[in-house]
């Protein structure tokens, strides 16, 4: 059984998939770092138990871990307009993309916080820091260090759930491929192609990151 | 008017009653050394001289700023007491010469070519000007300890804690970082030692203070202390130190 493949419909949708991939990376680049900078937070108040927010983000954790993606964004986007909040499919995308990421950094970075030897924060405590200035010079820096790689995959994970976005009109990749195989019936094609991009996109992210770790992260030699 | 002060010192953990009712003058310039065994109190009385331990009763006095049962201005009172501890504690992260700038800089607000000036000073005063852009774990166990101790001198304190800053050392090494120790007590550094090092505390402590079951039980100057033992107890001591 020979399948004859047939790409000769890329060049006509070459400008649709390129808005697909800017949309994704878009999600991607926004809930990585507002997912980040919120786990980081939850890190801090769930490690020192700062109140109320420790509770809080205790919850919220719990609940975005144990319930699917897909039902968050509908959550967020069926949902939230009955009590007067309506937001456009990039916004309710991009929120759900953010708190589903915080939920999991925030258990990952406690993790790398939690590695810290007591005595670092022992020797910062000596010189006089406040806990805020040990937080921020001593701890933050080798703990997001340790838990860089897990972070990392984590965010990965996030770029290929985000396809799910396409069930509210997002008009990220998945979007795109979805609208391009109603048009030519080629769906092999079309999803193979979808399927080499996203692959494409990952292994990118991951290149990305694993720089930005050792450039930004990592200790590094004096400039 | 004594540099640091403790009167009627007392520490429970849980039950467990570890300090009890300390009073303890040193004076500026003076080097005292704690010695007892192990679970005497000695270390847990160390840390409470800058708050890394908390105390439930008494007063701590370093220099004019007071701990009174444990309320105070700690961080007035840490900047004005170094610590040196047996495990280096170096920040990983950073150069040695980082790990030495960082505490000026963000404490004391300290400009970054003026911080990294006296670390420079401070880590030529430790002997390793050269290595300056080194890591930690670059450096020999000897080496750390010594980036340390300069990075504890680069906050200018009153009086500098060593919690038995050989213990984690290979013995080869131990005496690079006692050298410098001596150096310091010769520069009139008040200083406060734990440590197992029986001959070398001799050798430079102004005083001897012996801990045992949470009191101090005798102390005084070390060469009386060792030829004239007036307690049982550091008698016996003595003997299974050799």
């Amino acid at each position: 059984m020979a399948y004859h493949f047939d790409f000769n419909f890329v060049p006509d949708y070459a400008g649709m998939l390129a808005h697909g991939i800017g949309y994704t990376l878009g999600l991607t680049l926004l809930g990585g770092t507002l997912g980040t900078l919120i786990g980081i937070g939850g890190a801090i108040s769930r490690t020192w138990n700062v109140r109320p927010f420790a509770g809080l983000y205790r919850c919220y954790v719990e609940l975005f871990r144990n319930t699917p993606f897909l039902v968050q964004l509908f959550l967020i986007f069926f949902g939230l307009p009955s009590l007067g909040i309506k937001l456009t499919e990039w916004q309710a995308a991009i929120l759900a993309m953010v708190l589903n990421l915080g939920a999991y950094s925030t258990e990952i970075i406690r993790a790398g916080l939690q590695a810290i030897p007591k005595g670092l924060i022992e020797a910062s405590e000596s010189l006089a820091f406040t806990r805020w200035q040990t937080f921020f010079y001593v701890m933050l820096r080798p703990a997001l260090l340790k838990v860089w790689p897990a972070l990392s995959s984590q965010i990965v994970i996030t770029m290929l759930g985000s396809s799910v976005c396409s069930q509210i009109s997002a008009e990220e990749l998945t979007f795109v491929a979805n609208f391009i195989q109603s048009r030519n019936f080629r769906a092999f094609e079309t999803y193979f192609l979808t399927t080499a991009i996203y692959f494409a996109l990952a292994v990118i992210i991951r290149q990305a990151l694993a720089a930005i770790g050792r450039y930004a992260i990592a200790r590094r030699p004096q400039a | 008017m004594p540099l640091v002060q403790t009167k009627r010192l007392h520490k429970f953990f849980g039950k467990n009653h570890v300090l009890k009712g300390i009073n303890l003058d040193i004076q500026e310039g003076e080097v005292v050394t704690i010695i007892g065994r192990s679970g005497s109190g000695k270390s847990t009385l160390l840390r409470t001289l800058n708050g890394l331990e908390s105390i439930d009763d008494g007063t701590i006095e370093v220099d004019g700023t007071a701990l009174v049962a444990g309320q105070g201005d700690l961080r007035a009172l840490r900047q004005k007491v170094g610590m040196v501890f047996q495990q280096f504690n170096l920040f990983p992260h950073l150069s040695a010469g980082q790990n030495v700038m960082l505490a000026p800089q963000v404490v004391k607000g300290t400009k970054k070519d003026e911080a990294e000036t006296i670390a420079r000073n401070m880590l030529a005063r430790v002997g390793l000007a050269e290595k300056f852009d080194a890591f930690p774990d670059q450096l020999s166990g000897g080496q750390q300890q010594r980036v340390a101790i300069a990075r504890a001198l680069a906050m200018s304190p009153k009086v500098l804690l060593c919690d038995e800053i050989t213990s984690a050392l290979d013995p080869e090494l131990v005496n690079e970082v006692l050298s410098v120790v001596r150096q310091l007590a010769s520069e009139g550094m008040t200083l406060v030692m734990v440590t197992h090092e029986m001959r070398f505390a001799r050798e430079v402590s102004d005083k001897l203070v012996f801990m045992y079951e949470g009191r101090i039980h005798e102390s005084g100057h070390p060469q009386e202390m060792f030829n004239n033992p007036t307690t049982p107890e550091f008698a016996n001591f003595i003997r299974t130190q050799n």
